[in-house]
Order: C-alpha cells, then sequence, then structure tokens
C-alpha cells in the first residue's frame, strides 16, 4: 500500500442491537436446530415475497440445488444457466448429474440471460432454464416464464441478490417454479451462511422439505413437541438445515431490509449521476431499473484493456477495495468447453468492476470513489 | 406439550453469548479469523495434525469420501447400526455403500470379522462409526484396511471426545479422516455444523478446496487484497461454517473435557441404578470410561416390551428415543442384511443425557423406569 488513507471495503455489514439481541436470546433458550424461529421466518420472508412457501436452507447454492431437484433435474438432463453469475448456478446442475448449457446475457447494458439465446439452446434434453436477477436487477422473467411454458421446462429464479426487487409489481423468485435466496455474509439481507426456497408449488415445497433434512419423514424439533416418534428415510436427502440462531438473526433483520435498500438504492441513483458522462466508463442498466432493483452491487464496465490496471490503482493508490461480478462460469477449469461462445458475456466481465457499495457509506467515501474511477480510467 | 425431562438440555453460558455477540459486531460473518482460530484449536484438542471446518457433520462425510477420490462403482462399507448420513455420504459422491453387521446388541458397532467378509475388488474404503459415543474397534480396522489397501474414516459425529486406547488417542486420529458434528445435540453443539480432521495434508487441502467451490480463493483473502480474482478448478461445494459459529464453538471448547466428563457420570450412575433394576445396558464399564457418551441406551428384551416401557416414560414426561437400522429405511432396504443390527435397533431405547442434566432429572428418570418395569409386569 502505498496511501494511508483509510480503506473503503467493498460491503461493510452493521449489525443493530435489536440483531444482536435476538441471537443472544435464541442462544439463551438452548434450542439450536430448526424450529420455531425458523419456521417463523420462513412464514415472514412468504409474507415478505408474496408466496406460499418459503423453506430456509444452508445456503444459495443448496437452495438451487433443491429447487433443481424438485423441478426433477436428473442425470443427463441440461440446465440453461446463464454463465455470467456466480459458479454455483452452474454447480448445483452437476450435483444432479446434470450438463449446464450456458447462454448469453442481453448486452453490456444489461447483464442478465438472453431470452432469444436461451430459445436457441432449449433441446430435448433441457429440464430447466435459470434465470439469475443481477444485482437485483430483473432478467425477463416475464418473457422467460412464457418461453419455459411453452418447451416444457421449468423456470427456476436465482434470486441470491434479489429478497425485495420486483418485476412488473411481481416479486422476484415468484415467477418461477421456485426461487432461490442467499443469506450470505455480503447479500442484502444476511447472516453469514444461509438460503432460501421460495415457491407457490405444494409438491416443491414438500420435496424441498424433506430433501433438506435427509428426506426424514420428521424432525428433532417434531420430536421434542412429540408430534412424531420416529421416521422413515424414503430418499436421498442432505443436511442442508438452518439453524436457529440464523434465522432469528435473519428475522430480526428482515423489517429493515425495504429501508436498507433504500439506502442502497439513493447511494446507487448517486452513483449514476456522478458517472454517467465520465469518458470510458459505462454503467449497466437504467435509472428507471433502480427503482426496483435490490441494488446488491455496483457494477461499471471500463475498457477491457485497462481494467486490472485500473483495479490495482484504486487499491493500492486509493484504498478503494474493489472485486469482479463475476469471472464467467464457462471460463473456469472445471466448466471449460470451447464449444461455449459468449462473446456478450466475455465482453462484459473483461470490462466488469465492482465498487464499494453499502447501506451506510457516506458521500464522502463515495466521491473518493468516483474521483479515483475519473483519474484512473483511460479516457 | 413440553418434556418434563428432555432427551438433551443444552445451556449457553454468558461467555458463549458474548463470543457471538462479539463476532457479529465485528461485522466479518464468512469464513476468517474466528474460523481459523477455532481449526486450530480443534486440531491441537484432537491431537492431529489437520482439522477443517464444515457446514455440517453429513458434510464432512461428502467431503471426505470426495477427497479419497471414491466415485462410481466404488464401493464403500459402512455400519447397518448408524445414522443415514454415513450410507447417504456414500451415495452423494456415487459410490455402493455396502452394509456391515454390528458385533452383538452388547456391542453394537461395526465387526471388523464382518467387515473382512464384505471386502471385494470394488471396496475403497471402511466408515467405522463411533456410534452413541463409544469407540469402534478402530485399530483392529486400520490394521484390516491397511492389509487390504482401503481407505478408513472415522465418523465421529457422535463421539467427540472418545478414546481407542489406554494411551488416550481419540477417536478420529486413526483414520484417514474423522468426520464430527456440532449438531444441536452433540458434546460441542452449535446447531449445525461439523469438523474434518486429517492427519495426511493433502486430503486437508482437497478438502478445503472442495467446501467452498472449489475456488482457488476465498472472500477473506480477496478481502485481505491477497488475490484479485479467482479459478473453479472442481464441482466443489458450500460446505462452510461461519464466523458466528466458530466463534461460538471456540467459546465452547474450553468446557468440552469437563462437559464429556459430565455425560460420562451421569452414564456411571445410569449403570449401576440400572444393575439394581435388572436392566441390560450395552457396552463394558471400560468402554464407558473411553466413551464420550452421545446417547445412553438400555437394551430390552424384544421390541414389544421397548414400546411399552417408552409409553410409560413419555407419560411420566421423559423423552426417549431409538435408533432404526439403515435397512428399516425404504431408501436403503434391500442392501445387505445385518441381522444384528436390526436386532439392536428393535430393542434398545436411549434416555436423556447431557451435560446439562440435573442429578435431580436423572433421579426422576430411574424412577419413572422403575415404576414403568412394574407397570409393564418385568418387576
Amino acid at each position: 500500500m502505498t496511501t494511508t488513507l483509510p480503506q473503503i471495503p467493498l460491503f461493510d455489514l452493521r449489525f443493530d442491537p435489536e440483531d444482536l439481541e435476538a441471537v443472544a436470546e435464541t442462544l439463551r433458550s438452548g434450542w439450536l436446530s430448526m424450529g420455531p424461529r425458523t419456521a417463523e421466518f420462513e412464514q415472514e420472508f412468504a409474507a415478505h415475497l408474496g408466496c406460499r412457501h418459503v423453506l430456509a436452507v444452508s445456503s444459495c447454492t443448496a437452495a438451487l440445488h433443491l429447487a433443481y431437484l424438485a423441478a426433477g433435474v436428473g442425470p443427463g438432463d441440461e440446465v440453461i444457466v446463464p454463465s455470467y453469475t456466480f459458479v454455483a448456478t452452474s454447480a448445483a446442475a452437476r450435483y444432479c448429474g446434470a450438463r449446464p448449457v450456458f447462454a448469453d446475457i442481453v448486452g453490456q447494458h444489461d447483464l442478465s440471460i438472453d431470452p432469444d439465446d436461451v430459445a436457441a439452446k432449449l433441446s430435448e434434453r433441457t429440464k430447466a432454464v435459470v434465470a439469475v436477477h443481477f444485482a437485483g436487477y430483473p432478467a425477463p422473467v416475464d418473457r422467460l416464464e412464457r418461453l419455459c411454458a411453452e418447451a416444457g421446462v421449468a423456470l427456476i429464479e436465482d434470486a441470491a441478490h434479489a429478497p425485495s426487487a420486483s418485476l412488473g409489481g411481481r416479486r422476484l423468485g415468484t415467477y418461477g417454479l421456485a426461487g432461490a435466496f442467499s443469506l450470505f455474509s455480503n447479500k442484502v439481507l444476511s447472516v453469514g451462511e444461509g438460503g432460501m426456497v421460495a415457491t407457490d408449488d405444494g409438491e416443491v415445497a414438500e420435496r424441498v422439505r424433506l430433501l433438506r433434512s435427509h428426506s426424514m419423514t420428521s424432525g428433532t424439533w417434531d420430536r421434542h413437541t412429540k408430534r412424531t416418534d420416529t421416521y422413515d428415510v424414503a430418499g436421498l436427502g442432505y443436511n442442508y438445515r438452518l439453524d436457529e440462531p440464523r434465522a432469528a438473526l435473519a428475522l430480526a433483520r428482515l423489517p429493515r431490509l425495504e429501508r436498507e435498500i433504500e439506502l442502497r438504492r439513493e447511494l446507487t441513483r448517486r452513483y449514476r449521476r456522478a458517472l454517467r458522462d465520465v469518458p470510458g466508463i459505462e454503467v449497466p442498466y437504467t435509472d428507471e431499473a433502480v427503482e426496483t432493483s435490490t441494488c446488491y452491487v455496483m457494477a461499471v464496465l471500463v475498457p477491457a484493456q485497462a481494467r486490472d490496471a485500473v483495479r490495482e490503482a484504486l487499491l493500492t493508490e486509493h484504498a478503494i477495495q474493489t472485486s469482479l461480478f463475476y469471472p464467467p462460469t464457462h471460463l473456469f477449469s472445471a466448466y471449460r468447453d470451447p464449444a461455449t461462445d459468449l462473446p456478450e458475456t466475455e465482453l462484459a466481465s473483461s470490462r466488469e468492476i465492482t465498487i464499494p457499495l453499502y447501506p451506510h457509506m457516506t458521500e464522502e467515501e463515495q466521491d473518493r470513489v468516483v474521483q479515483a474511477l475519473k483519474l484512473e480510467v483511460p479516457q | 406439550m413440553s418434556w418434563k425431562v428432555p432427551l438433551t438440555e443444552l445451556t449457553v453460558p454468558e461467555e458463549d453469548v458474548e463470543a457471538v455477540m462479539d463476532c457479529l459486531r465485528s461485522g466479518w460473518l464468512t469464513m476468517g479469523p474466528r474460523t481459523a482460530a477455532f481449526e486450530d484449536a480443534f486440531a491441537d484438542w484432537l491431537g492431529t495434525p489437520f482439522a477443517v471446518s464444515v457446514s455440517s457433520g453429513t458434510a464432512g462425510l461428502h467431503l471426505a469420501l470426495a477427497a479419497l477420490g471414491i466415485g462410481p462403482g466404488d464401493e464403500v462399507i459402512v455400519p447397518g447400526f448408524t445414522f443415514v448420513a454415513t450410507a447417504a455420504a456414500v451415495r452423494y459422491v456415487g459410490g455402493d455403500p455396502v452394509l456391515c453387521d454390528v458385533t452383538s446388541a452388547h456391542e453394537p458397532l461395526i465387526d471388523p470379522d464382518a467387515v473382512a467378509a464384505l471386502i471385494t475388488e470394488r471396496t475403497k474404503a471402511v466408515i467405522a462409526v463411533h456410534f452413541l459415543g463409544y469407540d469402534a474397534p478402530i485399530l483392529a480396522l486400520r490394521e484390516l484396511c491397511d492389509a487390504h489397501g482401503l481407505a478408513l474414516v472415522e465418523d465421529v459425529a457422535q463421539a467427540l471426545g472418545a478414546t481407542v486406547d489406554p494411551a488416550g488417542t481419540k477417536a478420529g486420529t486413526v483414520g484417514d479422516l474423522g468426520v464430527f458434528s456440532f449438531f444441536a445435540k452433540a458434546q460441542l453443539s452449535v446447531g449445525e455444523g461439523g469438523m474434518v480432521s486429517t492427519p495426511r495434508e493433502e486430503l486437508a487441502d482437497r478438502v478445503r478446496l472442495l467446501r467452498s467451490h472449489a475456488m482457488t480463493s476465498g472472500t477473506w483473502d480477496r478481502h485481505l487484497g491477497h488475490a484479485a480474482t479467482y479459478d473453479v478448478v472442481d464441482v466443489g461445494y458450500n460446505f462452510r461454517l461461519d464466523e458466528a459459529r466458530a466463534a461460538f464453538a471456540l467459546s465452547r471448547m474450553s468446557r468440552l473435557d469437563a462437559d464429556i466428563e459430565a455425560r460420562r457420570e451421569h452414564a456411571r450412575h445410569y449403570r449401576r441404578a440400572l444393575r439394581e433394576l435388572d436392566v441390560a445396558v450395552p457396552f463394558d464399564d471400560e468402554a464407558v470410561e473411553r466413551a464420550s457418551h452421545f446417547a445412553f441406551v438400555v437394551l430390552t428384551s424384544d421390541r414389544s416390551e421397548r414400546d411399552r416401557l417408552r409409553a410409560v416414560l413419555a407419560d411420566d414426561g421423559v423423552q426417549t428415543t431409538w435408533y432404526p437400522a439403515v435397512t428399516q429405511l425404504s431408501f436403503y432396504r434391500g442392501l445387505q442384511k445385518v441381522p444384528k443390527s436390526e436386532d439392536v435397533a428393535a430393542r434398545h431405547f436411549a434416555l436423556p443425557i447431557s451435560a446439562s442434566l440435573g442429578a435431580g432429572d436423572r433421579a426422576f428418570v430411574v424412577d419413572s423406569l422403575r415404576a414403568a418395569l412394574v407397570a409393564t409386569g418385568r418387576a
């Protein structure tokens, strides 16, 4: 480091005293495995989304795995996914024995999966299509919903970034057969590790409920509360349970979610105004889209050949932490396929820099980021 | 609705609560310094070079088998009397679980002679389960596995702190890998969590890689500026523990030996009392001193006596449980015959035991059992 400026982190998580108290109270209760707090969180989050069922799980990766299984994805099947996403979207297909087939993104202005490319990649083996709501901006799930219905395949929403975003007045995560959400530490609603599956489909909910706890027909809490005495295991299940302290934390934070997202939106509007006419910088999505997004992260696009040098300069000269959302999945060693050609994905991922954004970010911090970008990005 | 004496009770002292609060206040929830500190402390306590924390014992078994390279077509020998996760883990990696019987109802643990009889050309590993907190004949199994070139995995989910010889060697340090659980009912409970231990660095590296999506760098590394981006080199998982649970577990470790001794003292008391009542209990007195007492098990003459005694205890508000043999679960029906496992499964039940069990409650359980024996015509 050649600077003594205070570091501006990529994200910065802060809890309120009531969050801490909720966890402390749960710990003192002595009941730690899935129980009443998990059930209450599931009900509250379902009400928040306006959907019938929410099942809390151990991570969004687990949520995707169970959503795909509930959609019937199995060995030999294909799942159409964006490459421009975290690797879990594709890995979950591999867990099921299926093959991820990568579709390109719409373009540099919209980093979500392109329905036209999805249509082109549907095959007899396609079992599901996965839409990722990048940074909380809606993928075109309205179009994908129709497309999937016509093709007879399931639409799954990877809503890891979007626990309170919407499209056409409808919450993201409620368009598909199932929506997968994340409670990971850098997320909009974070508890450390955790996730949820949302669905209106009773059979999907029942299947996810079984699969998240070893396909056991009853749980520890059921036996504690004398609902049941023993259990059967009728299939291959997993331990994808959340526990009570994390459920209590999520439950305590949920009432503040909208307010914190509004703070993110305000910062995003301010970033967009400041960066609008800066030569060399392109900011994806539109001002209107911000209004229904969760604004999980702030992605900016710079010339590809300058990207790594800009990040290095931001870190070493300006003490600003950045990240990459995302290195494309189809270029990872474990997923490389020479036949995959995704020009828009490769271009965007070679240009993208994720700059700091968190609800309590100050205007001074934000100005420092903007000034640093203006200084370091070649025109 | 609630039990007068539940199967397990958990007391969480304020110092544990404070450790979690301290972590939450720090705002860093993803695997970081607290997870590393917990792993180091755990490895020291266990007396083994490497310990890698994971999201559950199930996840630990999955990664242990994956790290050993076990896959489709491979057989893994597991006992017929264990929790379903032991067999499920073999399925996760595409292998075939081969069920092995236990030695007897008096010693309901994996029988090395039965293991030897099941070894085929396809056998790749044996999972020895230290069930109920009692040490399986791990030294004999180590010899057997070495003679046949097989890997040995120890499922220590129920036996954290058990020893396997007079020198005090801990269960989990003899096999190629040891797998532990921090489930709410375990000796070291945090809700959901687990650990994989190994003396072999290459296996530790592999488990570490696979627990976080086979990514070549983690969020904490990137937070520290150690890594700008990452590759994904395999199909990995999200089996991470988070910082809050690591902090909680680390705090609880300071009382772990005392907690286990408290469980052992309950077991000694129960055994003395039941001897007077002429009730059979498995295991001999030396085994009791080595065990860490996850469960306290009683043997009855048959299933109907077991069910009648349990019903009377339940009426008194005493919660008991029993563990099915793997072959009694529909998904695993039709595998190898394990008559001794099924016999012990049919005629055992477990009395309340935990470090927090009070002497008064313990006496109540014994009185209730005495009355139950009278009521059912046994005494």
